[in-house]
């Protein structure tokens, strides 16, 4: 006898994102970090801002922390992104 | 009642295992096979219909419906009557402060604990008596099962996955507890967090496992209590030195020596939140001072407040021991208490810390 069961999954896949225009360039840009908090995070995107700034001619560099490091950006940085060329987030455990 | 989940076709029980294990279903034990009519069976004790939402996890914008969680009460074991607590206690971790995705897709692995209160308790057979805290009786190792394989099938919590635990603790497999509150004086813990007396409750909170302690040497309730302190300063100084709520399970022997001294469940909060605090120098001791920097007299309570103990009467009669367990991440999370009922939808008190 067979038996009939039922899948336990949500089944309905979460909403996509859609990935953010690419810059052609980043001279002159204003690049925001958003660090989760970590101390791992601080130090290496320092020198990452650096180097963006150094090397690639990037006019401004930003630097934000999540005042939680589990739950999602505060909702004034994400406020604030919109003013921004670009943004790179990371976890630095 | 029309349910809406993809239906397969197996052979016969261990197909269905396979069936299962294969796609990734499971917590690695078996489970029981979800029929049309065992999850139709816990839709209807509670009054729930299919689609009905229990809530939303708003970072993955996934919403929780009653039968992708009924599917998984049953493949838990449970039986249509614990469904509804089932049901509350996703209610309550869906709350934004229990910080969901958070919680269970962080390293720092924690589990869901589960705490019943109320009549409930006893119609359904969870005991808060021997062996509480691990498969002490049916219900509530089902429930508490339940909960972890919901959180792996509707909301992808898989090791690997959005599960990035770095350890995890065998309350991942199952982590509930009933009150035991026909052998307490005390207040039960649903009702101290603002739930009606008479009515069943669930709190949950992400939780790391249990730590025993044991003092069977003295009738002080100050002395016994600061066991329990001792345990919650270890735990600041070697895994998070930060606040919230935490559990404080305390076992007949010497739950009777507090009760006789007048200890109620507030007096026991209020000690230990003066008794259970470090500085941060002491993080030095324990190989953590290179974060130490000029706050080593800054002062951290292992509660950000004295309500935020939660004390639980649990446990075998006999042996001085009871345990702490401390919330993942301290107050970055808040443990939840909501009411156990199959109306969801009449606005259900709820409490939080």
């Amino acid at each position: 006898m067979t038996i009939r069961v039922l899948d336990p999954t949500n089944e309905a896949a979460p909403p996509a994102g859609q990935p953010a225009q690419r810059l052609i360039s980043l001279r002159g840009t204003t690049i925001g970090f958003v660090s989760n908090g970590k101390e791992g995070a601080k130090e290496f995107f320092t020198h990452l801002g650096r180097m963006l700034e150094t090397e690639h001619g990037v006019a401004k560099v930003v630097h934000r922390v999540k005042s939680n490091y589990s739950a999602p950006a505060d909702k004034h940085i994400v406020d604030e992104m919109r003013s921004w060329h670009a943004v790179v987030t990371g976890i630095g455990d | 009642m029309q349910l809406n989940s993809r239906a397969y076709q197996v052979d016969d029980l261990m197909a269905a295992q396979e069936l299962y294990h294969s796609n990734g279903w499971t917590d690695g034990l078996p489970v029981v096979p979800p029929t049309e009519g065992a999850v139709k069976a816990c839709l209807e004790w509670a009054g729930m219909a299919p689609d009905q939402i229990i809530g939303i996890e708003t970072v993955r914008e996934q919403a929780v419906t009653a039968e992708k969680v009924a599917i998984n009460a049953v493949m838990a074991g449970c039986l249509p009557m614990h469904f509804p607590v089932v049901v509350s206690a996703w209610q309550g971790m869906l709350k934004e402060e229990f910080l969901v995705h958070g919680t269970t897709s962080s390293t720092g692995g924690c589990a869901v604990l589960v705490i019943i209160n109320g009549p409930i308790r006893r119609e359904i057979g969870a005991s808060g008596g021997f062996n509480a805290l691990a498969n002490s009786d049916r219900a509530t190792a089902c429930i508490g099962r339940a909960i972890r394989l919901g959180l792996i099938n509707i909301l992808d919590v898989r090791p690997g996955g959005i599960d990035r635990s770095t350890l995890g603790h065998p309350g991942k497999f199952s982590y509930c507890i009933a009150e035991d509150e026909e052998d307490t004086t005390w207040t039960p813990l649903g009702e101290s967090r603002g739930i009606r007396k008479g009515v069943s409750s669930v709190t949950v909170m992400a939780a790391m496992g249990p730590r025993q302690l044991m003092n069977e040497w003295t009738h002080a309730p100050e002395e016994i209590l600061e066991t329990f302190a001792a345990e919650m300063r270890a735990s600041q100084r070697h895994y998070s030195i930060y606040g919230g709520n935490q559990v404080v399970v305390i076992p007949k022997q010497l739950r009777d020596i507090l009760q006789t001294a007048g200890w109620s469940k507030a007096d026991i909060g209020r000690f230990l939140y003066e008794r259970a605090r470090i500085k941060r120098k002491e993080w030095a001791d324990v190989g953590k001072g290179a974060v130490v920097r000029d706050r080593g007299e800054s002062v951290y309570t292992a509660l950000d407040a004295p309500e935020s103990c939660l004390v639980v009467a649990a446990g075998g009669p006999a042996g001085g021991f009871g345990a702490v367990i401390a919330p993942w991440m301290g107050h970055k999370t808040k443990a939840v208490t909501v009411p156990i009922g199959a109306c969801v939808d009449c606005g259900p008190e709820e409490k939080k810390a």
